[in-house]
């Protein structure tokens, strides 16, 4: 099987294609660095968003005439999402230092169960340079 | 010897029609035993596809445990626990870049630094950014700097209780944790470790022709977006080697039996193109006083009224380089070295690429071992 694959005329196209990859990728990437094709592109990235936000306000109205959350609407919600997920992620701060607070104010009152922390003390290997 | 020329020609005839049967016949097999094996191999191929997309979890990331310690608007500091009894003083806080996720630092379970790190007697907190909100987009590299890298090293300090942290900063995480030392150089940083990280925009060539160019106007694009969107992020990043993801799918093509090879391609794959967006004042920072007016070289970059002046930072430091790094390539780092203060500085460059450098398998047996070599010498 191994020896089919070595003759597979598409495994050999692939190879060809991953060795040669980079050469290509550097001509493609200086072709993008030219002046001109910089001028252009900077140019194509503002229509692109000029068009889109025409075309996101046009189609706005029409989606919510049609009961359809447009794209606007999706990144509300994403973002009263990501909200949400801060407030969680706040309380999840604020149970753990309270957690650590209860875990010493215990220690204090019992000494077996004071709190569990690796000691700070460790060296490196005589061979570590 | 044949007696009978017509019966040798008869024989000949049936020996040469049997031939051709037995041809027809091999042919057939043979024909049978290649489509056989087209078919085994198209199922062999797919079986790995098939089952990593039914099974999502068979590629979880970020196995390491850990712990929501701080939340302060973009940034999340998370502390990982211990695996050992007895750690090291000082602790470390591996600062990711503004645009990329963490999990590329704790990939799998035996692919991952912060586990290698665990595993070494570190203790390790890890400083990763959410994806900023629309109102966010107002966040700058000053916020960036003082207020979340600083508020995560404060963080740190209170949780462990020691008043100093090394920070390993990895591409334009090493650039913040950079900055900010420049801004403290009485403390608290102990040490400070860079990954593959650009100081020098002149260097990032493609990004400066684009950015220069009269015709792109970032200010008016953040006016627009907010924001820069991570596929934004991501097309530019994959302009720089605009072939290569395709050459990788046909490596994984190559290798669709490997199902450890083709777990591992799958989950670089999803953090190469799981780019975080940016928000719009600190790409704007980004783009016009990084890269085109070149600031940290040409030690003008100031934050809040402050010069972070490069010179400054006299902790013991490392800068670790890519010798095959396409994203951040030589001449956008090299200069790091000069600009620092420090007395105790190294710099080493690894063969590899600006991930495989620190995930990949050169990463798990050069670089990790090299890194808590230096690490632990400067860690009590």
């Amino acid at each position: 099987m191994s020896n089919d694959e070595s003759m597979d005329p598409m495994r050999l196209w692939r190879e060809w294609f991953v060795k040669s990859e980079k050469s290509w990728s550097d001509a493609l990437t200086e072709m993008m660095g030219d002046e001109r094709f910089s001028d252009g592109m900077g140019r194509y990235v503002h229509e692109a968003l000029h068009s889109h936000r025409m075309f996101g306000e046009s189609m706005g109205q029409y989606l919510a005439n049609l009961n359809i959350p447009s794209r606007g609407d999706i990144l509300d919600m994403s973002d009263r999402l990501a909200q949400i997920e801060d407030t969680l992620g706040s309380i999840q701060v604020e149970l753990r230092s309270q957690r650590a607070l209860l875990t010493t104010l215990a220690a204090g009152t019992k000494s077996e169960s004071k709190p569990k922390r690796p000691a700070r003390t460790r060296k490196p290997q005589a061979d570590a340079s | 010897m044949q007696a009978d020329p017509a019966a040798a020609i008869e024989e000949t005839k049936h020996m040469s029609s049997s031939t051709t049967a037995g041809r027809a016949d091999d042919s057939d097999s043979e024909l049978d035993a290649r489509i056989e094996n087209v078919v085994e191999r198209t199922i062999l191929r797919n079986i790995p596809g098939l089952s990593l997309h039914v099974s999502e979890s068979d590629l979880d990331v970020g196995p390491t445990p850990k712990e929501l310690v701080y939340s302060n608007e973009t940034a999340r500091l998370y502390h990982y626990e211990p695996l050992l009894d007895e750690i090291y003083r000082v602790p470390i806080l591996l600062v990711m870049s503004p645009v990329a996720k963490g999990y590329i630092l704790d990939l799998a379970e035996g692919q991952s630094l912060v586990e290698y790190l665990l595993l070494q007697g570190h203790d390790v907190y890890m400083l990763e950014w959410a994806a900023p909100r629309r109102e966010q987009s107002e966040l700058g590299l000053d916020d960036y700097v003082i207020d979340l890298v600083g508020g995560c090293i404060e963080a740190v300090v209170d949780d462990c209780g020691e008043n100093e942290v090394t920070l390993v900063g990895y591409c334009m995480g090493g650039m913040l944790s950079a900055m900010y030392t420049a801004l403290n150089p009485e403390g608290p940083v102990k040490n400070l470790v860079c990954f593959t990280t650009p100081v020098n925009g002149d260097g990032m060539e493609l990004y400066k022709k684009w950015m220069s160019s009269p015709a792109f106007d970032i200010e008016r694009l953040v006016k627009e977006l907010g924001n820069i969107p991570g596929d934004f992020v991501n097309s530019s990043i994959q302009a720089l080697r605009p072939l290569q993801r395709s050459a990788n799918q046909m490596r994984l093509l190559n290798h669709a039996q490997d199902d450890a090879f083709v777990k591992a391609h799958l989950r670089f794959d999803r953090w190469a193109v799981d780019q975080l967006p940016v928000p719009g004042r600190l790409a704007i920072a980004l783009a016009r006083d990084f890269i085109v007016e070149n600031k940290i070289v040409n030690n003008k970059l100031e934050l809040r009224g402050e010069l972070a002046d490069f010179s400054k930072i006299t902790v013991p430091f490392l800068h670790v380089a890519a010798l095959h790094d396409h994203i951040v390539p030589a001449a956008a780092s090299k200069d790091f070295i000069d600009l620092v203060g420090s007395e105790d500085k190294q710099e080493i460059v690894m063969k590899g690429g600006h991930v495989s450098l620190v995930a990949g398998g050169n990463a798990v047996f050069r670089l990790w071992p090299q890194l808590d070599s230096w690490l632990g010498a400067r860690a009590l």
